[in-house]
């Protein structure tokens, strides 16, 4: 099995590069006669088979009502061919920019179909190129559909969106006809975010201030920051914890009264004290998160990047990326 | 009403498995009668479980209970015809096969294979008739499976079923020339291997042997056994009493069945010297085509009786039985269709009694005791014994026109000595009751007799002209031996009920339920001129469909100008017409690729018009900013030009029924183009 298999894997995989190298990637594709193939199913062959026999038995028994059924199912299938072929020649497809993602969840591929004929195209599947995941559409006359399709990335980092394969097999299931698509469009995924991170670091004294400021429990609060071992439970905001609960955090936040003025929060790799960098950044993702979510103004320090102090989703945009691309 | 806002509310998968058991129904049905009870029961009750299953959304039974059902039934496909294999028993198999196989609808593979089971089961029906009414209903039926076929690859949504048959018709459509052109050229060979036998029941027909029975059960068949055109002045058939089509022979009595003579014997006990010696006709020949339905039987049935072998089709060829009965070296599989030239005189068999003659007077031994007394009775007679065998004959009709005896179809059973029965106790029967009680009171007379089995009378197809012969016209009558003048026809049956022979008359067959509705609604000339309608398309049918032999074939091609066609020139006509039909699909292809959207053509045309107005536009240009540049350049002489842009640019995003594109093709060439041209013309820019 795997002395066959082994060849027949490197022939496919080499038929890929050459494929790849052929193909124009492209986020707009309309299919034509160059780019639609068409190969006869597994079906197909029984069908071929059926008729092999059906014809013997007419020509054996005399039927010529026999040969009269043979060959109108020998032309539907000939027209099968046709209209199997057309149902996706003339079809366009787009793939819309996908949104980020982070590592380890999916990232879904929003593709238009538009189809300018007078009739409907039937049973589009659209999957992952060597997927058996399919999607299914039908698009109306005249109209679009949308597919949605997801995939999980292997890494992190800005990458391409892997080929995609799109297929038919109406109206008898006796042809398959395909086309592959390579898109252009390119997808930012972000490091997976640590599952259990531990608290946010300490605030680091303001610049200029020099004083050490860890006042905990004091009664004047100003600010808030996350919650700290010990903190009493007076100081915990209470809505602000509903709040991040409903939205799938778990962080306790308490009253910081004049600590949000004294002290800033840096995130850095130093910061985790985990050697390792790809840990270090799932749990900085972690933090970013967290601290996003929490309101708070924080800053990046990612190697010679530095982003400086700031907050809101544009902020928490632009760490992610940084992340991303580290 | 609840039931069909059920129905409409089905489940999709639902929805269409019941489609496919009414389907696949449709496909059975014309099976029954040939079927053994068992499995037309059997497939009935599964394929209504399958759809009380799918109507209550009840999970499938499991796999074993499907395995055990197949075993059974491939079990009792072997008890009932010792085989698994052959056509009889294959039809039984696949039949059930599909049935079973609906119960097992899990992925689209199980699907596909009861596509394709659904194919076998449409030619089975051919295997048992070929008729018009079948065709139609094989062709519906074909729809269907090709709807449930297309249904089944629609994944999304419910779609609706018509429009997947829309989609099956015009497959259908798309595919018509292709069989069309296969159909008529594709070249017909004999059969492959062996020679299909005697092995399928249930067709209808004279058999090589008569019991009591066989004929009267002939008699309820209203199917057409052959028909004849009379290469006469307006076609009009000879007489009546000439209207005897010959089939087998029968001369071999055991008491209660008849048999033909095996052709060594016949020709050993008969004679040494060639048919034809003992065949002497006069008179001038009646013409004829006959067409003959596929009988499954070597026999060509002929007019009585031609002195010369029939036309054959080539690679054909017949002899002539001594008893002259023209049979073919294989059955007739196909419609088979033949000209023959008939002398209704004729004197045939030995002139003198020789010992050859002895088969024709034996008969068991011990049988038919009071028949022998009265053989003996009528022997004893002085007045007969004068007047030799012809006064025996003419006796003997005069008992059967005299003696209370009447012409039934339902005799009912006769016990061992069926001629003694009929003679004396019955005295009621139907021809082959009459025929064969006459030739036992012959031989026992010692006169030789035989009995003749084949069709006579029919009736003429006002529509068509076709002299039409049924399987309700078959007949049994007599030959008897008469010194010097051979073997002489006589027909008991006329003495018994002369309304059967002559005025062509057949007893009422009891009306069905469907009939007799049908009967009430319309009148009988009615029925009776749709009935001949009917049949007149029938006959085209067998005429110009079932008969298309690979004669018919070289005829085309003949016609079609080539000179001594052979087979091989069919396989070159098709591949001919393959090729043209390749280079045809290549050239639309070289079209389809440098096709343009009709909209981007308009725009094209408007850009030509515009830069020869010295008004060049970029090819990606939209409408409205060419309306834009036109009316800068142009001024308010542009008006007609911008107006014509902004309703192409709102017939590609938002068009109106009224404003189609032909529209805008048509008034683009009206538009007010060569005071344009001419305005700018004077003043052109160098």
């Amino acid at each position: 099995m795997t002395s066959a298999a082994a060849p027949r894997a490197w022939l496919a995989a080499r038929w890929q590069r050459w494929w790849m190298a052929r193909t124009a990637p492209s986020d707009h594709l309309r299919l034509t006669q160059r780019n639609v193939y068409i190969l006869p199913t597994g079906s197909g062959w029984m069908l071929a088979l059926t008729l092999a026999i059906l014809l013997v038995a007419s020509i054996n028994f005399q039927l010529n009502l026999g040969y009269l059924l043979t060959f109108l199912l020998a032309g539907c299938a000939a027209a099968s061919t046709w209209t199997s072929h057309a149902t996706l020649r003339g079809l366009q497809l787009r793939l819309l920019p996908p949104e980020p993602q982070f590592l380890g969840s999916h990232v879904v591929l929003p593709v238009q179909l538009f189809n300018d004929r007078r009739t409907s195209r039937h049973a589009i599947a659209l999957a992952l190129r060597g997927s058996r995941l399919w999607s299914w559409a039908d698009v109306p006359a005249q109209g679009s559909a949308s597919l949605h399709l997801a995939f999980e990335p292997a890494r992190r980092g800005l990458q391409d969106v892997p080929p995609l394969a799109v297929q038919t097999r109406y109206p008898m299931g006796i042809f398959r006809v395909w086309a592959w698509w390579r898109p252009q469009a390119r997808v930012l995924v972000y490091p997976r975010p640590e599952p259990a991170p531990p608290p946010l670091p300490p605030g680091e004294p303001r610049a200029g201030t020099g004083a050490s400021a860890r006042s905990a429990g004091s009664s004047e609060y100003d600010g808030v920051r996350a919650y700290r071992r010990g903190d009493p439970q007076r100081l915990i905001v209470w809505k602000k914890a509903a709040q991040a609960l409903a939205g799938g955090g778990d962080a306790l936040v308490s009253r910081d009264g004049q600590a949000a003025q004294r002290s800033e929060l840096w995130l850095s790799l130093q910061a985790t004290g985990l050697r390792e960098p790809e840990a270090g950044l799932s749990r900085l993702t972690a933090w970013v998160l967290r601290a996003d979510r929490m309101g708070l103004t924080y800053g990046l320090r990612l190697g010679a990047a530095t982003l400086p102090q700031d907050s809101g989703a544009a902020h928490r945009e632009r760490c992610l990326r940084a992340l991303a691309l580290h | 009403m609840p039931l069909i806002a059920r129905l409409r509310n089905l489940p999709r998968d639902a929805r269409d498995t019941l489609f496919l058991v009414l389907v696949i129904g449709c496909c059975v049905v014309p099976l029954a009668a040939q079927i053994p009870l068992w499995t037309s029961t059997a497939t009935a009750l599964l394929l209504l479980w399958r759809a009380i299953l799918s109507w209550q959304g009840r999970p499938l039974p499991r796999r074993w209970i499907t395995f055990s059902l197949l075993i059974l039934a491939t079990a009792l496909t072997l008890v009932s015809f010792g085989t698994i294999v052959g056509p009889d028993a294959g039809v039984t198999l696949i039949v059930m096969l599909l049935a079973l196989k609906t119960l097992e609808l899990r992925a689209r593979r199980d699907a596909m294979v009861v596509f394709f089971l659904g194919f076998f089961t449409l030619l089975s029906n051919f295997f048992f008739s070929q008729s018009l009414g079948v065709a139609l209903m094989m062709l519906l039926a074909l729809l269907g499976l090709l709807t449930a076929l297309i249904n089944a690859h629609q994944p999304v949504g419910r779609p609706p079923l018509l429009d997947s048959l829309a989609t099956a018709a015009r497959m259908a459509l798309l595919g018509a020339p292709v069989m069309l052109a296969l159909f008529l050229f594709f070249p017909r060979f004999a059969p492959l291997w062996g020679v299909p036998g005697d092995d399928l029941t249930g067709r209808s027909g004279l058999s090589g042997q008569m019991s009591v029975g066989s004929i009267a059960r002939l008699a309820l068949d209203d199917s057409v056994a052959l028909r004849v055109r009379f290469d006469t002045p307006d076609g009009r058939p000879p007489p009546p009493s000439e209207l005897y089509f010959r089939g087998p022979v029968l001369t071999v009595f055991d008491g209660r069945q008849w048999y033909a003579l095996s052709q060594p014997e016949a020709r050993a006990v008969t004679w040494a010297s060639p048919a034809p010696a003992q065949l002497q006709v006069q008179g001038e020949p009646v013409r004829y085509e006959m067409t003959l339905e596929a009988s499954r039987r070597p026999w060509l049935l002929t007019l009585d009786v031609p002195s010369d072998p029939p036309a054959l089709p080539p690679g054909t060829r017949a002899h002539m039985t001594p008893e002259l009965q023209w049979v073919l070296f294989r059955p007739i599989m196909s419609v088979l269709r033949y000209e023959a030239a008939s002398y209704p005189r004729f004197r045939h068999g030995p002139p003198q009694r020789t010992p050859q003659l002895r088969p024709y007077v034996q008969l068991p031994p011990g049988s038919n005791p009071r028949t022998a007394a009265l053989a003996r009775q009528m022997r004893a007679d002085p007045q007969l014994a004068g007047g030799g065998t012809q006064a025996m004959v003419d006796d003997a009709l005069r008992r059967l026109r005299t003696g209370g005896y009447r012409y039934t179809l339902e005799p009912g059973v006769y016990g061992d000595d069926t001629a003694d029965a009929f003679w004396f106790d019955r005295k009621e029967g139907f021809c082959e009751h009459i025929a064969s009680s006459f030739v036992v009171l012959m031989r026992a007379l010692d006169i030789p007799a035989r009995i003749v089995t084949g069709y006579q009378g029919g009736e003429m197809n006002a529509i068509d002209g076709y002299w039409t012969v049924r399987q309700s016209d078959a007949h049994a009558w007599a030959e008897v031996w008469m010194e010097g003048r051979g073997w002489v026809r006589v027909d008991p049956t006329a003495a018994v009920s002369p309304g059967r022979i002559g005025r062509i008359e057949r007893l009422q067959a009891p009306r069905t339920a469907l009939g007799g509705a049908l009967a009430s609604m319309l009148s009988p000339s009615m029925i009776q001129s749709l009935r001949a309608l009917w049949e007149a398309l029938d006959n085209r049918w067998t005429q110009w469909v079932l008969n298309y032999t690979q004669d018919r074939q070289l005829d085309l091609l003949k016609d079609l100008g080539l000179q001594a066609p052979t087979w091989q020139d069919l396989v070159r006509v098709l591949g001919l017409i393959l090729a043209a039909a390749a280079l045809l699909g290549a050239a639309w292809t070289l079209w389809e690729r440098h096709r343009i959207d009709p909209w981007q053509r308009l725009m094209r045309d408007m850009r030509r018009r515009m830069a020869r107005l010295r008004l060049p536009v970029p090819g990606h240009q939209t409408a409205r900013a060419m309306a834009k540049q036109a009316h800068e350049a142009l001024g308010p002489q542009a008006a007609p030009l911008v107006d014509w842009l902004m309703r192409l640019e709102q017939a590609r995003y938002a068009p109106r029924p009224h404003d189609s594109l032909a529209t805008l093709r048509r008034d683009l060439r009206r538009l007010p183009w060569p005071e344009l041209e001419k305005s700018r013309r004077p003043a052109p820019r160098r």
